[in-house]
């Protein structure tokens, strides 16, 4: 095993362990809603709910950089350049995180100053982590883009998989860069916070998780380089033409020109389309693969990002993004179903599928077989359908009593939150949720335990 | 738009996909597996997701350019699952005749 893969084991090993904490957190928000007074300035919700966020971030990167970690040394044939330098990172990763974590959960806010922008909370929504905490954010994406180009330049090698990931790396860091500025107009400020939310979290992440899931692919299903990357192609040129101006349905309400509308309503509408083309790829590489593979776990887990990725952001997505809805129902709990699914089946799905892949090659097993995986697949996909749909329910009603009818104001939203609807959908949420946390539990014992080993046929001697 | 208007447009907008997905998949499995009855289920799908843009276009208050956009993202539902297919049997079969 290359340094690096152990290395990538150090970073799966945190982003489960962040994925818990997560979840942890997504109850604890999920229960203010059932009792809005609990812990009232203890550990208020604003907290309960950055810490949810930040976390879902931190560990999809952190499987992210590890999928890579795990993939670069095959996909060049030679260790890591750097590799003292990725390590210290990590740790570096992982104590900012654990400080911020501290500070979040104990001093969790400040006055209105350069103090508590540097060292308590930034205040920005989804990247609130102290601004010395994102310059370290900073300084491991660049460690970890001079290892990927610094790898590629000593082996004197490039694959089509890799120029896609280095071409990723720029937004990859200069997207994130728009979580600095100080801009005192809201308007202006949610205009360049949107670049770092959709262009950084969901176009180069796509195609970050588009460059992992072709390496998988290979790996786990054995097609050819050839195909995997004429569909990277494919997804960038998508992500590209769709993607990027999809950000205009994040401009329908901030004070931005109304031909937003059009333009985000235009290519938001678009999204569906390859999405439904991945569906069909998807069958066909099953079929033809008989869904037979040494590694099903992480095979179900492929085809399930396909789907959930076609249903969270496509139908879920479609629902709600022309801006006649939209005026309706975004901020409610629609779009906060919308974004569970669609992150869920974009990347949470991708991320697992690589896990056991690594335990695979860990473990030594040629199959992996057992019935724990299979209860972990069930039980999460089953708590993620059962909470988006409870939110979807809650969120309609949202919109439905307290926008168009109560006409946002402060009594239609206090009478939309205690609608039979809304209230309903939260329990449900709640229950779905611990289902959820149940699947994550059984997730952490699979991966944990080590595959039975499967009693391979021994060809008898021929008699004489 | 009347509140009512909103939900049922919403609804009708996810069925659509759903409709349109449910036609790929249909479409993809009875190619694979040579069923002409998942194909012909397929087309039923996609003549939902035809049906429910007309209903989008006729029932809901959506500007008349959303609708021309969604009767027309109905038409290209229609060509995708095929397109792909080929696209994929192509590249495979490419694949063989290199190995």
């Amino acid at each position: 095993m290359y340094r690096s893969q152990k290395l990538s084991l150090r970073y799966y090993a945190a982003a489960i362990t962040l994925f818990g904490v997560m979840i942890l957190f997504g109850l604890l928000s999920a229960l203010y809603y059932l009792f809005p007074s609990m812990l009232f300035n203890v550990f208020n919700f604003n907290m309960s709910k950055i810490m949810h966020i930040d976390t879902l971030v931190i560990w999809l990167l952190m499987g992210f950089l590890g999928a890579v970690y795990w993939y670069l040394p095959k996909e060049l044939g030679r260790e890591v350049v750097g590799m003292w330098l990725a390590e210290l990172m990590f740790w570096v990763f992982c104590a900012a995180v654990a400080v911020v974590a501290v500070v979040f959960l104990f001093v969790q806010y400040g006055g209105a100053n350069e103090f508590s922008m540097w060292f308590i909370n930034q205040g920005r929504k989804y990247v609130e982590a102290p601004r010395w905490a994102s310059i370290g954010i900073v300084i491991v994406m660049l460690v970890f883009a001079y290892n990927v180009i610094a790898t590629c330049i000593k082996a004197q090698r490039m694959t089509g998989i890799l120029w896609v990931l280095v071409l990723d790396l720029i937004p990859l860091l200069v997207v994130y860069l728009d979580a600095f500025p100080v801009v005192t107009n809201m308007s202006v400020d949610l205009y360049w916070w949107w670049w770092l939310v959709h262009m950084w979290v969901e176009s180069t992440w796509e195609v970050l998780i588009g460059c992992v899931m072709a390496l998988v692919l290979m790996d786990v299903m054995g097609t050819s380089r050839r195909i995997v990357e004429a569909w990277l192609y494919i997804e960038v040129m998508l992500v590209l033409g769709a993607g990027i101006l999809g950000l205009g349905h994040h401009y329908f309400w901030i004070g931005t020109p109304q031909y937003w509308l059009s333009i985000g309503g235009f290519f938001s509408a678009l999204e569906p389309l390859p999405l439904l083309g991945m569906v069909v790829h998807s069958i066909y590489d099953a079929g033809m693969h008989r869904m037979k593979t040494a590694n099903q776990p992480a095979f179900f887990w492929i085809t399930a990002e396909a789907f959930g990725n076609f249903i969270g952001a496509g139908v879920w997505g479609f629902m709600m993004t022309l801006p006649q809805i939209n005026l309706f129902s975004h901020g409610t709990q629609w779009t906060v179903s919308h974004g569970h699914f669609a992150f869920y089946g974009a990347y949470v799905c991708g991320v697992i599928a690589v896990l056991y892949v690594a335990k695979q090659h860990v473990s030594g097993a040629a199959t992996l077989t057992g019935r724990a995986w299979k209860w972990s697949f069930g039980l999460l996909n089953f708590g993620m359908i059962g909470m988006v749909m409870a939110l979807l329910l809650a969120g309609m009603a949202q919109a439905f009593y307290g926008r168009a009818i109560g006409g946002s104001t402060l009594m239609a939203f206090t009478a939309a939150s205690e609608n039979l609807w809304f209230t309903s959908g939260m329990w449900a949420r709640m229950l779905f949720g611990v289902v959820f946390a149940a699947g994550y539990v059984v997730l952490v014992y699979d991966l944990l335990t080590s595959p039975k080993r499967v009693p391979v046929l021994q060809a008898q001697p021929e008699p004489a | 738009m009347t509140p009512q208007a909103l939900l049922e447009t919403a609804v009708l907008m996810g069925l659509f996909v759903l409709a349109g997905g449910g036609y790929g998949g249909l479409y993809a499995a009875g190619r694979l597996r040579a069923r002409s009855g998942l194909i012909r289920a397929g087309g039923v799908c996609w003549a939902a997701a035809f049906a429910i843009a007309i209903a989008i276009a006729a029932l809901t208050p959506l500007d008349f350019g959303w609708k021309l956009l969604i009767l027309a993202s109905a038409v290209v539902y229609a060509i995708i699952p095929p397109v792909a297919w080929r696209y994929l049997e192509r590249m495979h079969s490419g694949e063989q005749a290199t190995e």
